[in-house]
């Protein structure tokens, strides 16, 4: 039975906006499954719809095994979620947080000690687990808040960009826990991220999403074969591109003649060549925009990242925005929306 | 695990949250302190009338207001309680809650008692206060415990239209300007500060049909009018203040759990 399956998801806001765009999936038992994509892409949108928080406009869900619309009780039972806000209670200690989560999913009392105690060592919150949660740094809520999702023992887990705003140690650390709970503990996690180093090393199969739309899915190495084997990255200076944006395309059509080029994908500050054997087309890739007198800002060659995947596909790279101090006003329901 | 035992654990956190900020209890007291050792006082005058005394019940303008001034404080209290909610829904608390399979109705009760306790804690304050300076207590602790039992059971029907603000608005400051829209006025057009036969004609009818006289003058014959004197109209007076109580704790139930719903689309 697969954890979950998502056919012809679509949410339409009030205003108007197609967040998610009729976007089709299946994430397998035991799966570790990544929805990929820019701020705005409908990935929260679609966490949100699935874990019972927002409903949805049409399309058909099931979560381990539950019709959304019949079932949405024993959905919440059976997963747990991090959303991008860490919704831990600051004035409660690290362990009165886990114990409330504990209380309301209804896990017994004599269950709930020794699961606490072992989620605050699992997060390497011990220390501070009976001080108030308002004291802890921003990599500590989110650990906090993670420990607190996974309270009840859920068999599915959904993590709303779970490493966003968090320095390069605290990520690490996150990155740890969830290999060893998909590996160890055989929870299938279902991941939204900004970030394709995480996408990459955590997911089994990822989806990119951009629009609402689903635009291309497979595992990380899939995707990135599909690319070619090497990409040519060319930026331009930018007087050239505001003054001469025919340049671009100039460049772009030379590029697309040299031999060994299989594809070209413009982007905001340049373009990039998908080549099938970089070291000895890089030569004449600047052979021929140099021929032509086009201004080079830069030139390297890389192995395609996730990224070039989704410049290809949609003709813009991702940026990931470090994640503000949640504006007070655009959060919860329909005014959140990412 | 039933409705009872969801809502403690939300009522246990809320009283934690309370505790653990004691200065937001304290803070909101300020306004009705002033108005039991200053407002009184600028007032005092109106004990002179002729008849004061068999209008009154009691011989000082602060004896008479007291009671009032309680009420008044139970009631501002009563209407923020909403921005808890706003905060809940703002720091992402309540989507944390809202994915677990717990009953919606807890979520607001739990918050609602815990608000009830609150209110009992500022009037005990209160009371403690007023009684040194001049506020009477004709019936004891009995009928102290009984002018709380009414206070505690009006601010949580009370708090439950803040709450639904809360919920609908998503707003702090519009939960902060909706009990300030709805203090003023039900407050100047009810005997919470003066007897009604001082008030113009119109005033009087309206003080009449408020739900906020209701309750006051149950609280002021619990506190002022000793039970032996009590005749079949004070206590048919105190059951339909009761009456009157229980409609709005049905109203504001059903309108929070209401926006609860919208809450979630």
């Amino acid at each position: 039975m697969p954890a979950i399956e998502v056919e012809a998801l679509v949410k339409v806001y009030p205003d108007g906006t197609r967040a998610v765009d009729g976007i089709s999936f299946g994430i397998e038992d035991g799966e570790f499954f990544g929805f990929l994509g820019p701020n705005g892409a409908g990935k929260s949108t679609t966490i949100k719809m699935l874990t019972t928080l927002l409903k949805k406009t049409s399309g058909k869900v099931a979560v381990s095994g539950h019709d959304l619309d019949k079932n949405p009780q024993s959905i919440r039972r059976a997963i747990g979620v991090q959303a991008q806000e860490t919704g831990v209670d600051e004035d409660l200690t690290g362990r009165e947080n886990l114990e409330l989560m504990g209380h309301l999913y209804g896990v017994s009392r004599d269950q709930l000690k020794p699961r606490v105690e072992g989620l605050l060592k699992l997060v390497g919150l011990e220390a501070e687990a009976d001080k108030r949660a308002g004291y802890y740094s921003g990599g500590m809520k989110k650990r906090l808040d993670l420990a607190s999702s996974l309270v009840h023992s859920p068999r599915i887990l959904f993590l709303d960009e779970p490493t966003t705003g968090l320095d390069p140690q605290s990520r690490a650390a996150i990155w740890t826990y969830l290999k060893d709970l998909n590996r160890n503990e055989k929870v299938t996690i279902f991941l939204t991220t900004q970030y394709m180093e995480e996408a990459d090393r955590l997911c089994d199969r990822i989806a990119i999403i951009d629009q609402g739309k689903i635009v291309a899915s497979g595992t990380p190495s899939q995707l990135k074969t599909e690319i070619g084997a090497d990409v040519i990255t060319i930026t331009m200076p930018e007087s050239e591109l505001v003054d001469h944006p025919e340049r671009r395309e100039e460049a772009m059509r030379l590029l697309e003649a040299v031999p060994g080029v299989a594809s070209v994908t413009a982007f905001e500050s340049g373009v990039s060549a998908y080549v099938r054997n970089g070291g000895s087309v890089v030569a004449d890739v600047v052979r021929a925009l140099d021929n032509a007198k086009v201004n080079l800002g830069s030139i390297s060659l890389s192995s395609p990242s996730l990224d070039d995947v989704f410049l290809k596909h949609t003709g813009r790279r991702i940026r990931p925005e470090e994640l503000k101090k949640p504006g007070r006003s655009m959060m919860f329901g329909r005014r959140r929306r990412r | 695990m039933g409705l009872l035992g969801e809502s403690y654990y939300f009522f246990r956190r809320a009283i934690k949250k309370l505790v653990r900020n004691p200065i937001v209890l304290l803070f909101s007291l300020i306004q009705p302190i002033i108005f039991l050792f200053i407002f009184t006082q600028l007032f005092d005058g109106f004990a002179d009338l002729p008849n004061w005394e068999q209008i009154a019940g009691v011989s000082t303008y602060l004896a008479f207001a007291a009671p009032g001034i309680i009420m008044m404080n139970a009631f501002s209290s009563a209407l923020q309680s909403g921005v808890t909610m706003v905060d809940d829904i703002q720091s992402g608390f309540m989507d944390k809650v809202l994915v677990t399979p717990v009953r919606r109705s807890s979520i607001l009760l739990g918050r609602m008692l815990a608000d009830a306790v609150r209110i009992i804690i500022q009037s005990v304050i209160l009371i403690s206060l007023a009684l040194p300076i001049g506020a009477v207590a004709s019936n004891g602790i009995g009928g102290v415990a009984a002018v709380i039992g009414i206070i505690a059971f009006f601010g949580l029907a009370w708090a439950g239209i803040s709450h639904s603000i809360g919920l609908r608005t998503k707003n702090q400051q519009a939960v902060f300007s909706a009990g300030f829209l709805l203090t003023f006025p039900l407050m100047f057009m009810s005997t919470m500060l003066v007897p009604n036969i001082i008030m113009k004609d119109w005033i009087r009818d309206v003080s009449q049909y408020n739900p906020i006289s209701f309750a006051v003058n149950a609280i002021r014959s619990l506190m002022i009018l000793p039970f032996s004197s009590w005749e079949a109209a004070n206590w048919a007076a105190l059951e339909q203040s009761v009456l009157v109580i229980a409609g709005i704790a049905v109203l504001s139930l059903g309108s929070a759990i209401l926006a609860f719903k919208k809450v979630v689309e």
